[in-house]
């Protein structure tokens, strides 16, 4: 068999085609093995949500609300609050304070929300995050900078309490 | 493969020619048995041999490639067509055999549910016995599971070898166990139920689902089209019932039945503002999971379909007429009241005497037949017909429901006219018999600026509200809240004085009227109340039919000690989950009112 220039040329795009369609294929197969994957998929989260419901329905049916009266009923005897156990606004929330007397409590004017070295989302006062694998704070070392920054209640209280004073006698009043 | 091909098509000619004549030869050399001859028999058979082997060799070849070529078909089927077939069967298996029934939070009221069934099958292991261990044995295991089953029924049935269901409905965790005997005659089968979590809860609102598939009664029968349509049943369908209020009302109503004896009771919570029904109840109810003989005598829907005599409950209304059409300007105007009143043969008379006058609140704090008879004889029988007809007392309630009752309609003269006494019984609340759908309905136009809007059951979006259709001025309106907060305050509605809650409402105790005339000890008690009486919002009405004097009710047989504090405990229950927060520093303004009324208690 001599090999011409001619020949040569046809075996290379026979053997270029058949190397693309069997790529072809191969990638048709694989397309079609990962839609039947998702298919799958598909048909498990069916059948979960099926079950999901299931469950949710046996919930309900013996949480349902006879059951709860009568349990309600035997063991627990809740009733409906009254008027008295309602606030309907912040007035009524300050009305149950007192007024500022000698004994009094000492009021808290307003909530304080220290934002210096901590993120805004986190509140004050929250427990630091502790890693499930280590047992230790996860951030350790920003915490304890930023507690020993952190004033205690008492603290803010009394810097409250300068500026109500302040409020009370201005810094003119307070020079004479 | 090369090698074997290339030999048969080398010796393929030689073969062809030469194969007819080696037979003859052989049977030669059978027959003559030469040496010579012998010898090329010999190489005869061989090459034989050797060619019967190739062509089975080719044959077996041959059953390989077509195998090979199956496998790679197939493989291609596989891999090109197959995911795109099956894609709809998944959609087929999310989507519910009848869409879900919710309440106005979400909270599903009726499901299709595909509850396990425990099904004995006897040929599950084909011929022989059906089960591994003895029938009574199994029979045991099952009574272990299921404890309210009995072992020698379970045994009969198991060693019959019939196949049949053992129960219709089993847990998962039931379906797991009976697995774990390792029994296959025990199958489980999952069959789409229609299933009511709540069970008795608002049966009468939701009716049921028969045999057939199809809903009956309530709103599986209204809903029945989108419940069952492929294209609408994946997405539930939304009441307007809020499903903790609807437990607290039978919870208030069963309890008030079983203090007086009563025979049935009947509420509702209405919304004034827009006519969704927030509650509805129906009592004795019946559970719609399993409909039996008991079930199916207590279907019947009383605060739809039933047509009551309500009695004072009506008083309101007529007062309300009389003061929209400027009959009644003066609260202060005194009424004779000491002595029956009587028109045409006929007597109408109080409970008791009130004294020698009565003004109008007065009248409606003690329930003065007599005074509000007088009103509506003052207001006319064209007028008062003509509210009464607005309120669509004449015509079935505006319901969903399918099951809506007549209302007893008084027909009057041959134009339609009501007579003198017609009119002033109708004024009472006596001789014209509504539902109690009709009477909370009626009260919510009372207390809500005027305006009737029909009641629904569909849950109703912001701004979906009916437009409604103006009965009184927003100043009648305005009066009337003002005096039914009074009756609740000073009058017969005393025990229904929730604190902070600022309800007002009407009693009413009407005899049952039969063929004979009205029966002194058969009532019917109804509280039709709404709250909170600075701004309504919900109408509440509380009904006993046939109460009994109890020691609950302090040997009363009247609304004001058995139908009012059913209302004076369900609102403070409700009210929080209705946005109706209890404040003891509002009221609505009485003050003008009070000072009008004498001291002294009534009905």
């Amino acid at each position: 068999m001599n090999l011409t220039r001619d020949r040569l040329h046809t075996i290379g795009w026979g053997t270029a085609l058949a190397i693309c369609f069997a790529l072809t294929l191969a990638l048709t197969f694989k397309v079609n093995a990962v839609k039947s994957e998702v298919h799958l998929a598909n048909r498990q989260i069916a059948h979960l949500q099926q079950e999901k419901m299931f469950l949710e329905t046996e919930f309900e049916a013996r949480a349902n609300q006879q059951q709860l009266k009568a349990l309600n009923d035997t063991d627990f005897g809740y009733e409906a609050p009254t008027a008295g156990q309602y606030l309907e606004s912040e007035r009524q929330l300050a009305m149950l304070g007192k007024p500022a007397a000698p004994d009094a409590p000492k009021q808290i004017r307003m909530a304080e929300n220290d934002a210096a070295g901590m993120p805004a989302s986190m509140p004050a006062g929250m427990p630091a995050m502790v890693s499930p694998m280590t047992g230790k704070p996860v951030d350790a070392p920003a915490k304890a900078d930023h507690a020993a920054h952190k004033p205690s209640l008492s603290q803010r209280l009394s810097r409250l309490d300068d500026v109500v004073a302040r409020a009370v006698h201005p810094a003119g009043a307070r020079r004479e | 493969m090369n090698a074997v091909s290339h030999a048969s098509s080398f010796e393929a000619p030689n073969f062809a020619a030469t194969r007819a004549p080696l037979r003859a030869a052989q049977i030669n050399t059978s027959v003559t048995t030469g040496v010579a001859s012998g010898r090329v028999a010999l190489v005869n058979v061989r090459r034989q041999a050797l060619v019967t082997a190739r062509l089975r060799a080719l044959w077996v070849l041959m059953v390989f490639a077509a195998i090979a070529a199956l496998a790679l078909a197939r493989i291609s089927y596989l891999g090109f067509g197959e995911g795109s077939k099956a894609a709809w069967s998944e959609d087929a298996a999310s989507l519910p055999n009848r869409g879900d029934i919710v309440d106005r939070n979400g909270l599903p009221l009726a499901r299709a549910f595909p509850a396990y069934a425990l099904w004995f099958n006897p040929h599950a292991m084909g011929e022989g016995a059906p089960l591994i261990k003895s029938p009574r044995e199994v029979a045991e295991a099952l009574v272990a599971i299921f404890p309210d089953e009995n072992v020698d029924q379970l045994t009969q049935r198991l060693s019959s070898g019939k196949a049949g269901y053992l129960r219709r409905r089993i847990l998962p965790e039931d379906a797991n166990r009976i697995h774990a005997l390792g029994e296959p005659a025990l199958e489980f089968p999952r069959e789409n139920e229609r299933f009511y979590p709540q069970g008795s809860m608002a049966a009468s609102v939701l009716g049921y689902v028969a045999s057939d598939g199809h809903g009956r009664v309530g709103m599986e029968q209204v809903f029945d089209g989108p419940l069952s349509d492929p294209a609408t049943r994946g997405s539930p369908q939304m009441l307007s019932i809020d499903a903790r209020v609807q437990g607290a009302m039978e919870d208030e109503l069963a309890r008030g039945m079983q203090l007086t004896n009563a025979k049935a009771a009947a509420g509702m919570v209405l919304d004034v503002d827009t006519g969704e029904v927030v509650a509805l109840a129906s009592l004795p109810s019946f559970n719609p999971n399993l409909i039996d003989q008991t079930g199916a005598s207590n279907i019947f829907n009383r605060v739809t379909n039933q047509v009551y005599e309500l009695g004072s409950v009506m008083k309101p209304i007529t007062i309300a007429a009389a003061i929209d059409s400027g009959v009644v300007t003066d609260m202060a105007k005194r009424y004779p009241s000491n002595r029956p009143l009587s028109i045409d043969g006929f007597e109408i008379h109080d409970d008791k005497n009130f004294g020698a006058s009565l003004n109008v609140p007065e009248a409606l704090i003690h329930s003065s037949n007599i005074v509000t008879a007088q009103v509506g004889d003052l207001l006319g029988g064209a007028r008062l017909k003509s509210t009464m007809a607005s309120l669509h007392f004449n015509e079935r309630p505006y319901i969903e429901l399918p099951a809506k009752g007549f209302p007893l309609w008084p027909r009057g003269d041959s134009h339609g006219n009501w007579s003198r006494i017609t009119t002033m019984t109708v004024s009472y609340g006596h001789g014209m018999g509504i539902t109690p759908l009709h009477l909370a309905s009626a009260y919510a136009a009372l207390v809500n600026g005027g305006i009737w809007r029909p009641a629904t059951l569909r849950r109703l979006q912001p701004g979906e509200a009916p437009a409604g259709t103006r009965i009184w001025k927003a100043e009648t309106s305005a009066k009337m809240r003002q005096l039914l907060r009074t009756i609740v305050v000073v009058g017969t509605g005393k025990h229904a004085n929730a604190g902070g809650f600022r309800i007002g409402g009407k009693t009413g105790t009407a005899e049952i009227g039969n063929r004979a005339g009205y029966d002194k000890s058969a009532v019917i008690a109804t509280f039709a109340a709404a709250f909170p009486m600075d701004h309504p919002r919900y109408v509440v009405l509380a009904m006993l039919e046939r109460p009994q004097a109890t020691a609950a009710t302090s040997g009363q047989r009247t609304a004001a000690w058995n139908s009012a504090p059913i209302v004076g405990r369900l609102v403070p229950r409700i009210g929080p989950l209705l946005g109706v927060m209890p404040d003891n520093t509002r009221d609505i303004d009485i003050s003008d009112i009070v000072p009008l009324i004498a001291n002294g208690d009534g009905e």
